[in-house]
């Protein structure tokens, strides 16, 4: 049972780091972005070119020393990966979604979901139709991790855990403490007065898709250094999910976005192994649920991140 | 059946002078088989015959991008290997042939009624069982010939459309290739060692019904009991909850119809979390079909793969040039080795070529759709895997192909290691005969 | 005057029954739509374009034509449309598989009534909610129903059903077993005059009372309840009738496809494709989802047939359509017929084009520079 919990966590972490920007755009900018999917896996795609490099740089792990070694270096390289969702968000907001603010709101679908199909053939022409795996999921498991506790289970898991509650931390802190992050929830919670104060929203919006396409990317990086390969139309799957995860949490809430991708992913996982046919169904039936229980989901908060 | 010589066994030792006399001389079959020398003066009734100038028209629906794509673009640079010996050897009846390639996601039947718009002469395709199931009745009404490659739902030509006439399948079908593994399973452990199974498939109609053939071939034969059976969606990131579940109840086989990224993520996982240690053998009827993706360390342990209709290292590439001109040929035009789905494309238009060469032979002129239709039937013909024959029932029969996989050094790629070979009445029932039927009395 | 025009703001208007009026220049643009629409089967035998597309395209757009009365009228996005288009095809399905029910309008009718019954329970539920939780909890429940019938082997999970009740020929049509081309043909003709009469039912349905309360229930629900209008029940109804043309346009798709499985009719993104037909063709007005259906539709399915990169077309189409085509393709046809017809009286704007072309340029670059800037700085 252990040992399900655990993976439900691992597959919540991914979960999270994906929904996470989504919650974000979603709650400063107001738009539900379509083609969030499509930057998580321009994030996996990147990964491939950029992990690739940086692994390419090292030797393959031999011993525990080597392997933790080696273990930074992917995760360096999973950073500079997303590093490039970066400029991609922000040209993407400045270009694209800005000029459409003021429209109905479903224009946002569709653009984004222009956005998307675009975005797919952009991966399809610089990394070709066919399915890449970068390759290093054995090199981390040769970190030693829960062989410390005397548990065998694969340390590539156990780092996707930790690093989505350092997500989850960072977040919390960017937005909570720095100014910076402030502003933003500014912001969210008062586009006018915020405004009237002397801040750029254009700017801010621009930097929170930024951000948000970041972190998608970073999910996507985390993805791709793992068991499986970075491929078209991998997004799609995630950015369904990623929904339920936000209306579960409570949309535009960051804590919702960690504890529904949490509760998403260990309860397929639990309840997988007894009703193996349900293992599509669960997030879709707990969505379901807490939206006739609880409609404004678990931490449900309006536009503002907290 | 019209198996014609078990291939595994003879044809191993078959020379080319042989193999000429067997496929009858003509130029193009033999091309197509695989051999390159021509025989002279066979070549008269088709010199004479009244065959149209144009060159032919085909097209080929196929996954050419995202996860699929790893069966779709080895299915894709067979039918293009095949087509292009087709027109390197003076073509058909000294008709080229060009070929079309379309995209088959969700549009199966659009994409055949846009091909037959278009006036294409056959079309083959498509790998998505659903795909083929939904584009039978249409095949038949708009009477232009289509050889499948995949889509290999047994039910489909045995009980769904026992009556059909322009529809065919080159590809061996799920009976076949589940079966197979279960006779691997037999051989490697021994029946009275098999006591437990456990089953991880892709959660998708294949997939159950894989598992289910699978579930029925092996209790029959050695009384096993299943202890977990699960469906993770198809394409899915993370098997880790089977895998636990596998662990935990160590049965002594599992056996797994993933392919494409969801076999590589099996075996990536599978490793990562010691499965290899809680079981005695990994059963996948078409894990190999994801060769060219696979790592070294991948491969290890008791893993046993399927290869479908054709292994490109059987017979062993020593004895039998065709396999190993293939495989050179595949290596130098695209960098990869030939898995199963690509004779799966390779294989489709061969059918097609030779029997419409065969057409030409005997009308002296070119076939109409029926006609060509009516040669297909029963029509046998070899490709670098050996001998094929098109069944009475539009169904395609071959050997089937297991081993264990192993790496290939000389090739840098994943590798099938004493391959068995089972001929196609081993492993499939007799004609008119129900497969769930037939396998409760194996 | 004779009975069919009417004389109104000052403007002759072609009457088609009581409260069913017309501009002229509509009516001829009708007039020539219908015109077309009964003339597609010859255009396409001439020309290289796909007849089946565009049925296609025309059955999704009815599908959307039902979507847009709750989106245009009370302002609710559904996301899970594809739940009445796949369950209107999986009724027809169902009858022709395991009860032999040979006619094709009785199967059609099954649809319809399967999809009905969906849409009752799923509109009972989410009528009362609002904005994206309406559009999520819709998305939602067609999951949850994607995910059932994907499992389900009565439903033959992922290889889906056959709708040939005999096994290998089509359903009757009119009590006739037709060739597969006339039936095709048959079948066209018969969506023609359904699309048509659905359009003529949603016109009347809008501009009744009923459709007055609901446009009150879109722009506020507090002030509409005070108006005595039962808000949720009303728009529980719209939502069912949205459905019943839903499950009619796949009752529709499952005759013309003879062929139902999961994917290409029940999958959330089809959702997201019916609700894309609405807002590309224009979900102010009453045909334009039909366009968007066809030209979505026709770019999905042929697309793959003539360019490399079919998913950046359609892409670079949509977005095209957002940034330049405010109102849709049939929406914005009224205000570029006013904007080219100023140009023709004055054309010296065009300069005035051009030079705003200019500056909007220069204004994304200067936008693109501080974006980076932004990136690499920081806010401060």
């Amino acid at each position: 049972m252990l040992e399900h919990v655990l993976n439900g966590l691992y597959y919540g972490s991914i979960l999270f780091m994906i929904a996470s920007g989504m919650t974000i755009i979603f709650g400063v900018l107001g738009i539900l972005n379509l083609a969030h999917g499509e930057l998580y896996a321009l994030g996996a795609f990147c990964a491939f070119t950029v992990v690739g490099f940086f692994a390419g740089q090292v030797a393959s792990p031999t011993g525990p020393v080597t392997a933790v070694l080696f273990g930074l270096v992917v995760l360096a390289g999973s950073l500079a990966a997303a590093a490039v969702l970066l400029p991609v968000g922000g040209a993407l907001e400045a270009t694209f979604i800005r000029p459409i603010y003021d429209r109905n709101e479903v224009y946002q679908l569709l653009l984004t979901y222009g956005l998307l199909l675009v975005l797919t053939d952009v991966m399809k022409v610089v990394w070709g139709p066919s399915p890449i795996d970068v390759g290093v999921y054995s090199g981390i498991n040769a970190i030693p991790t829960t062989e410390l506790v005397g548990v065998s289970y694969p340390s590539y898991n156990v780092l996707v855990i930790l690093i989505g509650v350092a997500v989850f931390a960072w977040l919390v802190w960017f937005f909570d403490r720095t100014k910076t992050g402030r502003i933003v929830r500014a912001t969210a919670i008062d586009r006018e007065m915020s405004t009237a104060i002397g801040v750029s929203t254009d700017r801010m919006f621009t930097l929170v898709f930024a951000i948000g396409a970041f972190f998608a990317g970073f999910g996507g990086a985390m993805v791709s250094i793992g068991p499986s390969p970075a491929s078209l139309g991998m997004g799609l799957d995630w950015l369904v999910l990623s929904f339920v995860v936000i209306v579960i949490g409570g949309l535009g809430s960051l804590k919702g976005a960690f504890v529904g991708a949490l509760l998403v992913g260990v309860s397929s996982r639990v309840v997988t192994p007894y009703y193996p046919e349900l293992e599509l169904a669960v997030p879709f039936l707990l969505m379901v649920l807490v939206l006739l229980i609880k409609p404004e989901g678990i931490y449900g908060t309006w536009g503002e991140i907290q | 059946m019209t198996t014609g010589p078990t291939a595994g066994a003879e044809s191993g030792g078959i020379d080319r002078r042989t193999l000429l006399k067997t496929v009858g001389g003509s130029a193009l079959a033999i091309a197509l088989a695989g051999c390159t020398e021509l025989l002279e003066g066979e070549q008269e009734s088709l010199e004479n015959a009244d065959v149209p100038d144009e060159p032919i028209e085909s097209g080929l629906q196929t996954f050419t991008e995202g996860a699929p794509a790893v069966l779709g673009v080895q299915a894709r640079y067979g039918a293009e290997t095949a087509v292009r010996r087709i027109n390197e050897n003076g073509g058909i009846a000294g008709r080229n042939m060009n070929l079309d390639v379309v995209e088959e996601g969700g549009a199966h039947l659009t994409n055949y009624q846009q091909f037959v718009d278009e006036g294409k002469d056959v079309t083959f395709g498509p790998i998505s069982s659903s795909g083929h199931a939904e584009m039978v009745p249409e095949i038949e009404a708009q009477e232009v010939i289509n050889v499948s490659t995949d889509g290999t739902v047994t039910t489909l030509y045995e009980e769904d459309f026992p009556d059909v006439t322009y529809s065919f399948r080159f590809q061996n079908h799920d009976v076949m290739e589940a079966l197979a593994a279960v006779m691997q399973a037999v051989e490697v452990l021994g029946a009275d060692s098999i006591d437990t199974y456990a089953g991880i498939n892709p959660g998708y109609a294949f997939g159950q019904d894989e598992m289910d053939l699978f579930s029925k071939g092996i209790e029959q034969v050695a009384g096993a009991e299943e202890l977990h059976s699960g469906f993770p969606d198809l394409g899915t990131d993370d098997m880790s909850t089977h895998i636990t579940e596998i662990n935990s109840e160590q049965p002594d086989i599992v056996f797994s119809s993933c392919w494409g990224g969801d076999a590589t993520l099996l075996l990536e996982q599978g490793h990562a979390n010691g499965m290899f240690d809680s079981i005695e053998l990994l059963v996948g009827p078409v894990l190999y079909g994801s060769a060219n993706d696979m790592s070294e360390d991948l491969v290890d342990g008791p893993i046993y793969s399927g290869s479908r209709n054709f292994y490109w290292g059987e017979p062993s590439t020593d004895r039998w040039s065709p396999a190993a001109d293939l495989v050179d040929e595949v290596q130098s035009e695209y960098g990869v080795v030939p898995t199963a789905h690509f004779m799966s494309g390779y294989g489709a238009v061969t059918a097609w070529a030779t029997a419409a060469e065969k057409a030409v032979q005997l009308l002296g002129r070119w076939p109409e759709q029926d006609e060509l239709a009516t040669v297909l039937e029963n029509h046998g013909f070899f490709t670098p895997a050996g001998y094929h024959t098109m069944g009475a029932d539009h169904q395609g029969y071959s050997n089937a192909h297991f081993g264990e996989l192993t790496w290939s050094d000389e090739y840098d790629a994943a590798a099938l290691a004493d391959v068995n070979v089972f001929s196609a009445e081993s492993v499939s029932p007799p004609p008119g005969e129900v497969s769930a039927d037939w396998i409760g009395n194996w | 005057m004779s009975r069919f025009l009417v004389e109104r703001d000052g403007e002759t208007r072609v009457r088609l029954s009581e409260g069913m009026e017309l501009t002229k220049s509509r009516t001829i643009l009708a007039a020539v739509g219908l015109v077309v629409l009964f003339l597609v089967p010859d255009i396409t035998r001439f020309t290289g374009l796909s007849f089946t597309a565009i049925h296609r395209g025309i059955l999704f757009g009815l599908a959307a034509v039902g979507l847009n009365l709750i989106l245009r009228h009370t302002e609710l996005v559904s996301f899970g449309h594809a739940a009445f288009f796949g369950v209107g095809a999986y009724g027809a399905a169902v009858l022709a598989s395991y009860f032999d029910v040979s006619s094709g309008l009785v199967l059609l009718l099954g649809g319809v009534v399967a999809a009905t019954t969906i849409a009752v329970l799923i509109g009972y539920f989410v009528a009362g909610y609002l904005d994206i939780y309406f559009a999520l909890l819709t998305l939602a429940f067609n999951q949850v129903l994607y995910a059932f019938v994907l499992q389900s082997s009565y439903f033959n999970s992922s290889d889906g059903l056959s709708v040939r009740p005999d096994g290998l020929n089509p359903p009757t049509l009119f009590g006739f077993q037709w060739t597969t081309s006339g039936y095709d043909l048959i079948l066209y003709y018969f969506t023609i005059v359904v699309l048509v009469v659905s359009l003529l039912v949603m016109w009347k349905l809008v501009n009744s009372p009923f459709g007055r309360a609901l446009d009150a229930i879109g722009q506020n629900r507090t002030r509409a309840r005070f108006v005595g209008i039962p808000v949720e029940k009303y728009v529980w109804i719209a939502f069912v009738i949205s459905g019943i043309y839903g499950g009619l346009a796949g009752g529709l798709f499952a005759l013309l496809q003879l062929h139902v499985s999961p994917d290409p009719t029940l999958y959330a993104f089809v959702s997201g494709e019916i609700l894309f037909m609405a807002i590309l063709g224009g979900f102010g007005t009453l045909v334009g989802p039909v366009v968007g259906g066809i030209v979505l539709v026709y770019l999905l399915i042929q697309a793959p047939f003539y360019v490399e990169y079919y998913n950046a077309l359609t892409g670079l189409l949509l977005i095209a359509v957002v940034l330049f085509l405010p109102e849709g393709i049939l929406g914005s046809v009224p205000k570029i017929g006013a904007e080219l017809a100023r140009r023709r009286r004055d054309p010296g704007m065009l300069r005035e084009d051009v030079a705003t072309i200019g500056t909007s340029l220069r204004r994304a670059a200067t936008r693109a520079a501080t974006t980076v800037r932004i990136i690499v700085f920081g806010v401060n």
